[in-house]
């Protein structure tokens, strides 16, 4: 069996598979049921990883961080530029050093794996809050979009801590700055390119070339002892115009990645979670959550009262930004993988991620939810609802 | 009687069968008829906003059916159907729109369960009777 890829790829797929089933039953994200499915595989049934599952999850990780990054409304965000990175930035920094006080001094954690720490829960899940911002209809206002251009700012701090702190200060360093900077530069003018020349053929050239962009930046960011993620994040962000015209593109890479990539990530992710040490790490993961809500409201929610959002609106925005899933989780690997941090240490931070998904979510959705938008009737027309925002005159 | 009346469809035979009755009584009462579908299945707690849109098409295609076969059934008995699809807990939405369209009755279908799941999350039917501010009409 530990010889035969073929065997292991199966077992994979298997708890891949039975993930989705569970999914589309319960309507949980396919990725919280196989991190908890990875869970169950890597404590009662002693599965664990083996190289070449490491490379696919750490692509999986990468093509994650890209498509967070694609998803961005370039439009939205430039229109609410200055409150979304005024509170993106906040929603970042405060936790960040927050968390990685409290892991460093009252958790006795070394100086690194603190900011693994604050790195992990200074996050914020844009597809969480996307979510919840769907069942309500705030998706198509202003404050809810104004929300989301916030998440992405908030994102982009996070994997930007990620790929620089724990950077070799070098040549190597300078070579992949200046190489990304080039490509990112050229790339959506090189990608339009693409897709015009060859794009839509049965061999995927498009899909390719943004392949080949993000083996070749992940290849220099691990020289400069970065993380693939940050260039990843980047590549999103300036080809999210593209993306935005041409979701055939973003719906074959999305197909790809939850397919066969993201499986291993997640199942991954979970794998190292020792039920154990949740249990003996429970008072440290209580404490860790409180710090990470309560560090967003100390952030975030005095910045809603200054860009003039309705108390509601106010607290229901800062819950929803305390919330958490891929990037806390894709940084607690990066620092378990890295030996920055152990088992333990990554068991508490994931452990403190999924809660901070679920239960900042429940208490915005029960307590702070503001008034519905009408909803629209679907099927017949254009997608359209009274998009004023819910922000106080 | 009845001046509107709001009816849960959710592509099931059991939703079908509260249709029907709903349009009867609507004919019966001259009532105005709200047919709503709640997109329950939607992920909660996803990893890509991709991950929710795609759900949402694949519920927004599944809907349109349904809403078609509504149509036809309305328009069958000489009907006119308001149709509204909604993200969302089904009980919660249909409760929620009840009293915001001012309906003053709420039909839904009965889905047989195990005792098991009755047990521990009991039926969307249970859950509108608990919540409704007016009459419900449970068929089965």
């Amino acid at each position: 069996m530990e010889s035969n890829v073929w065997l292991i790829a199966a077992a994979w797929m298997a708890l891949a598979l039975v993930a989705s089933l569970i999914s589309i039953r319960v309507g949980i994200s396919v990725a919280l049921i196989e991190i908890l499915i990875g869970v169950v595989a890597g404590n009662f049934l002693g599965v664990h990883s083996t190289a070449w599952i490491d490379f696919l999850a750490t692509f999986g990780a990468g093509l994650l961080t890209f498509l967070a990054g694609a998803e961005i409304d370039p439009e939205s965000l430039r229109r609410h530029l200055k409150p979304a990175a005024a509170i993106g930035t906040v929603s970042f920094l405060v936790p960040f050093l927050c968390a990685a006080a409290f892991a460093r001094w009252v958790g006795g954690w070394a100086p690194h794996a603190a900011w693994i720490a604050g790195i992990s829960l200074s996050t914020t899940s844009v597809a969480v809050v996307y979510a919840v911002l769907l069942d309500t209809g705030l998706n198509r206002t202003e404050l809810g979009k104004l929300i989301l251009a916030a998440c992405f700012i908030t994102d982009f701090g996070t994997v930007l801590a990620l790929g620089v702190l724990f950077a070799n200060f070098n040549g190597w360093l300078l070579l992949f700055v200046v190489v990304t900077a080039v490509v990112l530069w050229q790339l959506p003018r090189l990608t339009r390119l693409v897709i015009a020349r060859v794009g839509h053929r049965v061999s995927e050239p498009e899909v390719k070339f943004i392949f080949l962009v993000l083996f070749l930046l992940g290849g220099l960011a691990k020289l400069a002892q970065s993380e693939a993620v940050l260039p990843a994040y980047l590549v999103g962000l300036v080809i999210a115009g593209v993306f935005v015209r041409d979701r055939v593109l973003m719906d074959r890479m999305r197909t790809i990645a939850f397919t066969m990539l993201t499986p291993f990530y997640f199942l991954k992710a979970g794998l190292y979670v020792s039920l154990p040490a949740v249990a003996a790490g429970a008072l440290l993961i209580v404490a860790l959550l409180l710090v990470k809500v309560g560090s967003k409201l100390l952030g975030v929610w005095p910045l809603t009262r200054l860009f003039r959002f309705g108390r509601r609106e106010g607290a229901y925005t800062t819950l929803l930004m305390s919330t958490g899933l891929t990037f806390g989780t894709i940084s607690a690997l990066f620092g378990l993988t890295n030996h920055i941090i152990d088992q333990t240490q990554y068991t508490i931070l994931v452990t403190v991620v999924i809660a901070s998904a679920v239960i900042p979510t429940l208490i915005a959705q029960r307590y702070f939810e503001p008034p519905r938008v009408e909803a629209v009737p679907k099927g017949d027309g254009p997608d359209v609802a009274n998009t004023r925002p819910a922000l106080e005159s | 009687m009845f001046h509107k009346i709001l009816v849960g469809v959710d592509g099931s035979e059991a939703g079908r069968r509260a249709l029907e009755r709903a349009l009867d009584l609507s004919a019966h009462f001259n009532a105005r008829t709200l047919v709503v579908s709640v997109e329950e299945n939607l992920p909660a707690y996803a990893a890509t906003v991709g991950e929710v849109q795609d759900e949402e098409g694949y519920e927004h295609a599944y809907f349109s059916e349904v809403q078609r076969e509504v149509r036809r059934l309305a328009e069958a008995r000489g009907l006119h159907a308001e149709m509204e699809v909604v993200p969302g807990h089904a009980a919660a939405a249909l409760t929620r729109l009840a009293v915001e369209r001012e309906c003053d009755l709420i039909v839904v279908g009965h889905t047989g369960h195990s005792r098991l799941h009755h047990l521990f999350l009991g039926s969307t039917a249970d859950r509108v009777v608990e919540r409704a501010h007016c009459a419900v009409l449970v068929v089965r």
